[in-house]
Formats: C-alpha cells, structure tokens, sequence
C-alpha cells in the first residue's frame, strides 16, 4: 500500500441547524480500496461531496498528493484525478452510452463539431481496457441500472480520474451485479493502480472489498482500520455507539381479528418495474407487523399500495374482510386505515400551510367541523387542533405557525396526532423516527405501543432494526420485494434478520 | 386570532410594500427622465382617481374586471391548476352575454340579467373544464392549452361578431345592441360605473366565504400547497382540480357579461384590452389572497384612472403605469430569490464580524 | 376567384409571414431546450420592433436598427434569465409580466419620444434592404418565390440550419440539451447548467429582436402598437408542434405562415379568415393531446419488455465484447 493520497484535516461542514461533519481526519493511501461505512445521516455523503467539490468546507484543509488544495468546485477535483460515481446517476436518459460518457469533454473535429464517431471509438476502447462493456449506441433510458452504473465508472475514468469516490454503488444492484462490481473494483486497484473510495453501510461488502475502513458515525469520524482487523461485530458497535439502551416493550397477550390481509400482492415502481413480488401477510387487531429490510427492496412502494396511493398490478387487499384492490386513497381512510409515511414533508404534511390546516386534514368533511353549506366550523376545529397540540407534545408556537419553521421531531409529532386521532383500526407506520432525536424517537415508540395495546393492527416498516425489534410482535424479511422469512420476534436474532434482509437463505425461508 | 402565521404574512406584506415603492420610485426616474417633477406628477395620479366622486366612481368602475378575473386566477392557482386562459373564458362569456341580451329581448331585466349572466358563466366555465380535462386525464400543460384556447377564443368570437351575428348598422366586428332592459343602471352621471359593482361585490363575498370559510375551499388551497399531501389525505385532488378550473371560467366570463352589459352594451371583437392578463398579475401579486385581490384590484384601478389626469395635467403618456405595473410582478416574482440573496450577504457579513 | 388566392404570391407572402414566427421560434426553441418555457417571447418581439425602428429613424442606417434590436434582446434576455435562473421565479410569471412590460413601455416610449400614439412612421426610417440573388433571376418561379426577400428571411433559412448544426453536431449543443433534460448531469461534469441556460435566455432575446426588427423594418417600415399581435404564442405553437427540432419547427413556421397568408387573402375576397388563424393554436393543442398518447404508449410497451431487461441487457453487453 502507498503514500497517502488524499489528506482530510479538521474538515467541519456546518448546514442551517445541522454539524454534517465535525472536525473529520482522514487519510486516503493511494491504491487503496477504502470503504467508509456510518448509518444514514452520519456524513459519509457529505464528506464526499466536500472532497469531490460538491461542498464548501466551513472549516479544514483537503491535502491531495501532499498539497493544500482548495476544491472550490467537481472541475478542480477532476483536475487533480478525483472522480466520483454518484448514488444517483448522472446521466441524461435521452443522449446514448457514449455521449453521457464524453458529456463535458467532448472529443470535437475542426475545432467546432463534435467527433460522435470518436466518442463511439472512446467507449469502445474504455470497456474494453476496463472490461466494463456497454453499447455505446443505445440510450440511457433503455438501459439497466448496471449498465448505467458501468457509464458512470466509465465517464469517471475518461476524465484521467485515479482517485474513485462511489457513493453507495451496490443500492441499486442485484447481488450478482455487486459481485461484479467488485471484481471490476479490485480490478481497477490491482492492475490499473487506482484509488478507491466506496460508501455504504453494508458491513458484509465493507469486509469483502476493502483493504481498510472507516466508521463515521453523527458526523464525526470514529476510527480507521485495516479491515483484516476488523469483524462485523466491531464495525456494528462503531456505527451504531453503545449510547442509548431502550428498555424493552412488555409483550402484547391481547390479539384479536384479522383486520389487514393481503394475498400474492404485486406493484410496480415509477419506473415499471415490479418492485413487490408476490407479497402476502395479514396482521391482527392488538398485533405489531414489523418489515426488516435494506432500503429500496419495495417497502415504498407496499406501503403506498396499502394506502390507495399506488395502483396495485396483481394480488389483492382484504380490510377487515372487503377486498381493497381498485380503492382510492380516501376510499382506504375509509376503511379504516390511517398512514405515517416514510417522507413527511413530501407526503405527510403541506409544510408552507398552518399547523392546524395539517392537523385537520381528515377532518374537513366530518361533523361537527364540518357545517351546512360546507362551512367549516372553526371553533370545533381550534379545539381538536388545540387538544391535539396539548397531547402530543407539539412544540409550536401556534397552530397558525407555518409547519415548515418546525423542528423534524414536531413535524412528526404532527403527523402521528393527527394519523392517530382517527381511531382508525388499522396503522401503516413507514420510517416512523427517521431522523429524529432520542427523546422524540422514545414518545413516538411508545405512542405506537400504546395504539397495539388499543387494539390496533399496525405494519411498521423501518430501516432501523433496533426499532423493528422493540416494536414488532413478529418480523417479515423483505428482499428484491419478496418476503424471505417470517418470525416471532422472541425467537429470532437480529443477525438472523440481517441475513435474510440481504437474500441469503433464500431457499430455505418460506 | 392569527398572530404568528401574521409575522410572516407581515413579513411578504412589507416585501410588497417594498416593491411598490421601488416601481414608483423607477416610474419617478422615468418622469424626471421625460423632464418632469415626479410630485407634481403622481400627486396628479392620486387626485385623478380620487379627487372627486365621479373620479372615484371611474376608479371602481375600473376594478370590476379587475376583481372578477383577479378572483378567478386566485380559485385556479391557489388550487394548483394555472389558468391562464382567463381572456378567451371572458370573450366567451361576454359574446354568450350579447347573445342573450339581443336574443331575448322581450324579457324584463330581471329575468333577463340573470339570464344573461348564467350563460356567460356557462360559456365561461365550459371551455376552462377542455384544458382542466385534458391535465388531469392526460397530463398536459394547461399553461400551454390555456394560451392556445384564448387566441382560439378571441378568434371565435371575432368571427361571429362580423358575420353570423354582425351588427346591420354601424361598426365593424361588433354584435347587434343588446335589449335596454339588459343595460346595468350607471350609478354616477356620466362614469361608467355600473351596479355591476354590486353583483361584483356579491360574488367576492362569495369566493371569500368559499376560498377562506368552507371545507372546498381548504381542499382547494392543500391541493395547491402540496397535492402529494392532498391525495395522501383523502382528497380528490383532480376533481377539486377540475372545479376550481369551472368556478374560475365562470368568474371570467361573468367579466365578460359586465362588459357588455354596463359598458358596451354589445358584443365587440376587442372588447378586453387584457383584462385577465391584469387580473391575474393582481393575484400572483397578492399571492392569490381574496381580500388581498379586491385591494390590489382598488390600486390597480386608482393607477388606470389617475394615470389620464396624469397624462392631462403634466404629459407624461398614461403608459407609464403599465411599466410599473409590470415592475411590480417581476419584483414580487424575484422576492423569495432577492431575499435568499440578501440573507447570504448578511450572513457572510455576520461571518466576517467573528474573525 | 379560386386562382385568385391560391396562386405563387400566396407562397411568396407564406415566406414573409413565416419569418418573424421562424426567428423568435428559433430562439424559444433554444430556451426549452435548455428547459425555460419562455411565454415572454410576444414582449421580447414587441422591443425589438420598436427599437428596431427607433434606431433606424435616429441614425437613418437600418444597421443601427438592428443593432438597437439586437441590443433590446440582450437586455430583455438578460432580465428574463436574471429572474428565471437566478432569482428562481417562476418562469411563466416573468413571461407574462415582460409581455406586460413590453406592452406598456413601447407605447410609452412612441408617445413620450415620437410624439404619436397608435402607430409611428416616417421617411427617415431606413427599411432593411432586399436581397437580390443574381443567379436565381433566369429561374422562372423560384425567382418569384425565393428572390428579392428582406434580409432576415434569409437570414432566418441560415440560422435555421446554423442552429441545427448547434444543437445535433457540437459539444455546446450537446450541453444545451442536457441543461434542460437533467441540469445535474452538467454540473457533475464541471460544466454550469445555469450558465448555459443564461445563455440560452439571451439568444432567446436576440432572435426576438430579429423577429421585431423584421417585422418593423422589413415587413413593414413602420412601428404600430402591440404589432407582434401574437406571433410570440404562435411561434410557441411551432415550437411545440416541431418537437423543438429547428428543422420541424421550421417546417410548423412555414404552414402557420401559410395560414396566415391565406386568411389575410381570404378577408381580402370577403372569406372570414379567422378559422385560418385559428389553425395553429388548434393544430397544437391537437400535437400535445398525440404526443402524450404516443408517450403512454411507449411506455407501456417499456414496462412488458421490462421485466427481462436487466439481466438479458448486461449478457448482451458481454456478449458484445467476444
């Protein structure tokens, strides 16, 4: 292993109200696959961004090769050979492989026309010499995630890039597809004599690829190792920390009906594609469902087909006994079934209305707040708002406050009030803490434990599995938008889920 | 009752009040810039339209168009349908009025005012529902149909008043007389107010018990706030959509009625110099606000009126309040951009205090 | 009566009043490229009319015109990208309130500078010249079709094919259309999306300077108000009608000006010419309602082929290797 290449010193990046990296050293040896691995939100993006030119540092120096240099923007990184793969690709759909490879750097003839004939010749040789193949005549839009993933290593390297950042390559990749990448990277590092910086907060990838790893973890920088020294074990304690306990939940006794059945359910993406795969399950009133799995394997898009937001392909719903399938989104409310969603400000909340205009959606068109002639009833309407406020701890200044001036933990605050509040028999829970402080999260966990005992029947999806385990009553694993294997909690470990999250077992799991 | 929510409402109100001032202040380098005094200028403007009761009559008979159009772009756009379409809606509605008024004409005008106003409503609210179909059905732009439905409108119209329905004495391009019963009553001699301003007064009352008091009119304004919520909480947002496209085709053809019926008493090819285009510049200025709509239409209307006294007593061309009307907009249009740039100048500066 | 409409002076004017929508559509077209949807065309036409005028009366050069035109353009450009891009206003606000703008300051400037209110002429207004083409003159109907036209009509058939040539065979063409097909894309690269949208503003406004200054110095010698009488919103018919293709918007120029020539020659024989008006507007709406039927239809066949794409895609990428 080489010199140090890249060098962070006391990098400290400071948005509106957020540390994203707080005094962070690091050190990038050349010829190095190093991976950086933290939980969502622990600044491993943001540092990228920073190293890549995406990003002003607000404080710390960037040392590459040994010199101070100030990454004021991505040309000067790609000038000094750093080029980075984003999660989320930048390619333009319309153009072929080979003008998003050349995009920016053109090969040109006469000085004022650009050479497509040479862009083609370009891609060729590239896939070639790195045995990433595409064809440089078809258009992104028709390509498969891999295959763009292959464009964007490819464009990274056109630009003379021997420093590589990927940013959460293997999100979007079947398992084969990570193996190859994998190959393609030892590759690069091995024979090529290239740099490789890979995020991700899979530990197994983590362990399998690189030479040493990093753990950030809320914005800081934990520790470096070589990565023969370390095991998942070590790894999970950096990441995770040993700072908050929870004390467990007493199990619920009381399970009555099934209220929520679903059978053989199929859904589409945005995209088309099947993203829920012949799903069934069915919860009960007094009964917590908890869905464990790696973000992106169709936990959105199940829960947007169980909420009417989502036209469903195949398969069909059962509420409380009625089949749900060509429902709208209030034909669902109907029925009873209330929804926190994984994205509240996109979904859950209308952030440039009032606290008391987002409580009360829902409400506007029952009795008393509703009136003759539609008329609305304010002073009913001020005293539900008014109550919910009290109850469930919103901090704002009044329900008249815009919801966007409101910290993320009363914002969700808001949301779980006003989902709560129907009485509604049936609760889907998405990402019901996500990115909320610990006194936040702790309320809303036990609000949610509160509503089991009431007798409701909720489906809790996270991506937090210390959340899944201290809520759930029983667990499904899901994977490529299959369920692989279902459990009572009591008796399951939490690295048996983790092996089912990620597809191993398949063929043992029902 | 609304404290905190006011801040920030006093908040755009003051960038508002800004943006006036600084279009009064380009006007006034504009009259210098002509060789005349400002004050004498705009302290013509204000007693044009304010200096006397058939000065203010004229001034209001001004703001009806305006407040009629004004509301029916507040309806569509805080719904989060732009209706951009509200000039061919108001010759539908004026010619469908006309129509009635030369028809009909044994009705009394209490039958027949009526009578006239519902088919330039219906006229109205029919060709906004085409583009509010084909958005929500299909997805494309009502911007872009909208615009293409007010020429084809405006064309239309032109069309019927010089030939089916051309008048056989006189003008050119224009309908035959309407009934005299279905002339509105001029309030003040010789202005051209018209008891138009009551019906308009009655139908703004009613747009603000609908937009501010009713459960329609929540559901509109979260469907335009965020029409992802909307849907997520239960609310057709499509539907909603499509009405508040009706109510606001309705609301420009009814502007088209007055037209015809307290102004011109006929239908004429170019019966509206761009009153829609005014209304809706009132409302985007105001943000779509009901009350804030009737105000703005009040100043819009004291600059139109003062603007000829203006013109009379220091020759400065009435124009000019055309340009700070535009100012205006693009002022308010800049206001979130202007204000995140000065935010980072004050917080660089703040920045460079600590070192 | 027949003959006396349809005959070659119909496509001869057809050529005349397809310039000025051909100008501006072309300068709209580079905007939606780079992703603006600019609805303030009318007013940047209307400015370059009036300038165009004003600076052939005061220097009695037609060259000075168009230079005011030119000079109008930019500026206006400047304004519409200032608030569009920089201030990030939304785009169909700005259109509106600079067609607003245009409106008003034109007849203010006629009154306040000329004195006159409707419309302003005079003999020290140079018109642009006619271009006289020798070799065309023995040809007995492109002669008459295609010879002695004002200059920006030719002018119009050269940027037509520069500004394909632009868009298809350079870099910067390249660059125009990822800045409006996915910004991101361009700024990973180091390349400034908002840059090239600024850009795109500005030839915008230039082109619509062109359109005014041919319509107040070539089609007419004159400057009347509000004389872009909606071409801005039928160039943005051609625009969208052509796809944004400089050739098929070419093509949608020429059929809406030959529509408009022939309502002009029908009102001229007592025919009403409005439906001919009408067309473009109606042809457009007809476009969009096609193109999103066409759409859903690819996309549905996307979504059957989908299901084996992933896998059967990089086989084939290997394959393609052996």
């Amino acid at each position: 292993m080489g010199e140090s290449i890249i060098k962070l010193v006391g990098i400290t990046k400071v948005f509106p109200g957020v540390v994203a990296n707080d005094n962070v050293n690091l050190e990038i040896r050349e010829g190095e696959i190093h991976a950086i691995v933290g939980e969502n939100g622990a600044g491993k993006s943001t540092l990228m961004k920073i190293i890549y030119g995406l990003y002003q540092p607000t404080d710390g120096q960037i040392y590459i090769r040994g010199r101070l240099t100030n990454v004021t923007n991505p040309q000067v990184a790609i000038k000094n050979g750093i080029g980075m793969v984003h999660q989320h690709f930048m390619l333009v759909p319309s153009f072929t492989a080979a003008e998003n490879l050349v995009l920016g750097s053109e090969p040109q003839k006469n000085g004022l026309f650009m050479d497509f004939d040479k862009a083609v010749k370009i891609t060729k040789e590239l896939s070639e010499k790195y045995g990433l193949y595409v064809d440089p005549y078809q258009k992104v839009e028709d390509l498969s995630v891999g295959i763009q993933q292959r464009i964007e290593i490819l464009k990274v390297l056109y630009r003379g890039a021997d420093i590589l950042i990927l940013d959460e390559p293997t999100a979007v990749l079947t398992p084969q597809e990570s193996q190859e990448l994998f190959a393609i990277m030892r590759r690069l590092v091995e024979d090529m004599g290239k740099t490789i910086i890979i995020i991700t907060h899979k530990l197994q990838e983590v362990l399998e690829v690189s030479h040493r790893v990093s753990v950030m973890r809320r914005g800081k920088l934990v520790g470096t190792m070589d990565t023969r020294d370390a095991t998942e074990q070590i790894l999970a304690e950096m990441m995770v920390g040993k700072e908050v306990v929870f004390e467990k939940f007493h199990a619920n006794q009381n399970i009555g009906e099934k209220l929520l059945e679903v059978r053989d359910l199929v859904v589409r993406d945005n995209r088309g594609f099947i993203a829920v795969d012949g799903v069934s399950f069915s919860i009960a009133a007094g009964e917590i469902l908890g869905v464990a799995g790696v973000e992106g394997n169709g936990q959105t898009e199940l829960v947007e087909a169980l909420t009417g937001l989502r036209k469903l392909e195949e398969g069909s719903i059962f509420v409380k006994g009625r089949d749900m399938a060509k429902g709208s989104p209030s034909d669902f409310r109907r029925m009873g079934i209330a929804h926190i969603p994984e994205d509240r400000l996109k979904t859950g909340l209308a952030p440039e209305a009032s606290v008391n205009e987002n409580l009360m959606m829902g409400y506007q068109h029952k009795k008393p707040y509703e009136g003759l002639g539609m008329k609305l009833n304010k002073k009913a309407i001020s005293q539900k708002t008014a109550q919910l406020i009290r109850q469930f701890d919103i901090r704002t200044p009044s329900g008249q406050t815009r919801v966007k001036s409101l910290s993320g933990g009363n914002m969700q605050k808001l949301v779980v009030a006003r989902e709560f509040s129907f009485d509604s028999p049936i609760l889907i829970i998405a990402q019901p803490t996500r990115g909320l402080d610990v006194g936040a999260i702790e309320f809303i966990h036990r609000l949610i434990i509160d509503m089991r005992d009431a007798g409701r029947a909720i489906l809790l999806v996270s991506a937090d599995l210390d959340e899944i385990f201290r809520l759930s009553d029983r667990i499904v694993t899901i994977y490529e938008g299959k369920l692989t294997g279902e459990f009572r909690t009591a008796d399951v470990t939490k690295q048996e889920i983790g092996l089912y999250m990620t597809g191993k077992n398949l063929s043992t799991a029902g | 009752m609304k404290k905190l929510k006011l801040s920030q409402d006093l908040e755009y109100i003051f960038s508002l009040a800004l943006s006036v001032i600084l279009a009064l202040i380009i006007g006034a380098i504009i009259i210098l810039a002509n060789g005349k005094s400002p004050f004498t200028a705009y302290a013509a403007l204000i007693n044009g339209a304010l200096g006397s009761p058939y000065k203010i009559a004229t001034t209001f008979a001004k703001t009806v168009p305006l407040i009629l159009t004004g509301l029916a772009t507040a309806v569509a756009f805080s719904s989060g349908i732009f209706n951009i379409g509200g000039e061919g809606q108001l010759y539908l509605g004026a010619f469908a009025a006309a129509y009635v008024g030369f028809t009909f004409t044994n009705l009394p005008g209490i039958a027949g005012i009526p009578l006239a106003l519902i088919f330039a409503a219906l006229a109205g609210g029919f060709y906004a529902l085409v583009p509010a179909l084909l958005k929500v059905k299909y997805g494309i732009d009502e911007v872009i149909t909208t615009i293409m439905f007010n020429s084809i409108a405006t064309l239309f119209t032109s069309y019927l008043a010089n030939y089916p329905f051309a008048s056989s004495v006189g003008k050119m391009g224009a309908t035959e007389m309407i009934a005299p019963a279905y002339k509105l009553l001029r309030l003040v001699a010789r202005s051209k107010l018209h008891t138009g301003i009551f019906y308009t007064a009655l139908i703004a009352l009613f747009i603000y018990y609908l937009m501010e008091k009713t459960s329609a009119g929540y559901d509109f304004k979260m469907i335009g706030s965020n029409p992802i919520f909307a849907r997520y909480g239960g609310i057709n947002a499509e539907r909603n959509m499509v009405i508040a496209m009706i109510i606001s085709g309705a609301l420009c053809g009814i502007a088209g009625a007055f037209e015809v019926l307290g102004n011109h008493y006929r239908f004429l090819q170019a019966i509206s110099p761009g009153y829609a285009f005014d209304g809706m510049l009132v409302s985007l200025i105001v943000k779509n606000n009901v009350l804030g709509v009737i105000l703005m239409s009040i100043f819009f209307g004291m600059l139109k009126t003062g603007s000829i006294a203006m013109e009379y007593e220091t020759a400065i061309p009435s124009e000019l309040v055309l340009v700070i009307q535009s100012i205006i907009i693009l002022f308010i249009a800049g206001e979130k951009g202007f204000a995140n740039i000065l935010r980072r100048i004050y917080a660089k500066e703040g920045a460079g205090q600590d070192v | 009566m027949y003959r006396e409409i349809f005959n070659i002076t119909l496509l001869q004017n057809t050529i005349r009043t397809a310039t000025p929508l051909i100008l501006a559509a072309l300068g709209g077209l580079l905007t939606s490229h780079t992703g603006i949807l600019n609805i303030g065309m009318e007013g940047m036409i209307l400015l370059g009319a009036f300038f165009g005028v004003a600076g052939s009366y005061f220097f009695e050069s037609y060259l000075m015109g168009i230079l005011f035109a030119v000079a109008s353009g930019i500026i206006i450009g400047l304004i519409f990208a200032l608030f569009v891009i920089r201030l990030k206003s939304d785009e169909f606000i700005v259109g509106i309130a600079i067609n607003m703008f245009a409106g008003g300051l034109t007849m203010f400037l006629l009154r306040s500078i000329f004195g006159v209110k409707g419309a302003f002429s005079s003999p020290r207004i140079q018109p642009l010249p006619d271009i006289s083409i020798s070799f065309l003159e023995n040809i007995p109907v492109l002669n008459v079709l295609l010879n002695d036209h004002s200059l920006f009509v030719y002018v119009s058939w050269i940027l037509v094919i520069a500004i394909y040539i632009f868009l298809y065979k350079t870099p910067y063409g390249l660059w125009f259309r990822a800045a409006g097909e996915f910004p991101e894309a361009l700024d990973t690269v180091g390349i400034s999306s908002n840059r090239i949208k600024f850009i795109s503003s500005i030839l915008c406004g230039i082109f619509c300077g062109f359109a005014g200054v041919h319509l107040s110095l070539g089609y007419l010698t004159l400057f009347t108000e509000n004389m872009s009488a909606n071409r801005g919103f039928i160039a943005l018919a051609a625009i969208i009608f052509g796809a944004a293709n400089p050739l098929m918007t070419y093509v949608a120029a020429l059929i809406f000006g030959f529509f408009d020539a022939l309502g002009i020659r029908l009102q001229g024989v007592g025919i009403p010419s409005q439906f001919t008006q009408m067309f473009p507007y109606i042809v457009t709406v007809l476009v969009l309602i096609l193109v999103v039927k066409r759409e859903r239809d690819k996309k549905r066949a996307h979504q059957a082929r989908q299901k084996g794409l992933d896998k059967s895609q990089i086989k084939a990428a290997d394959n393609l290797a052996k």
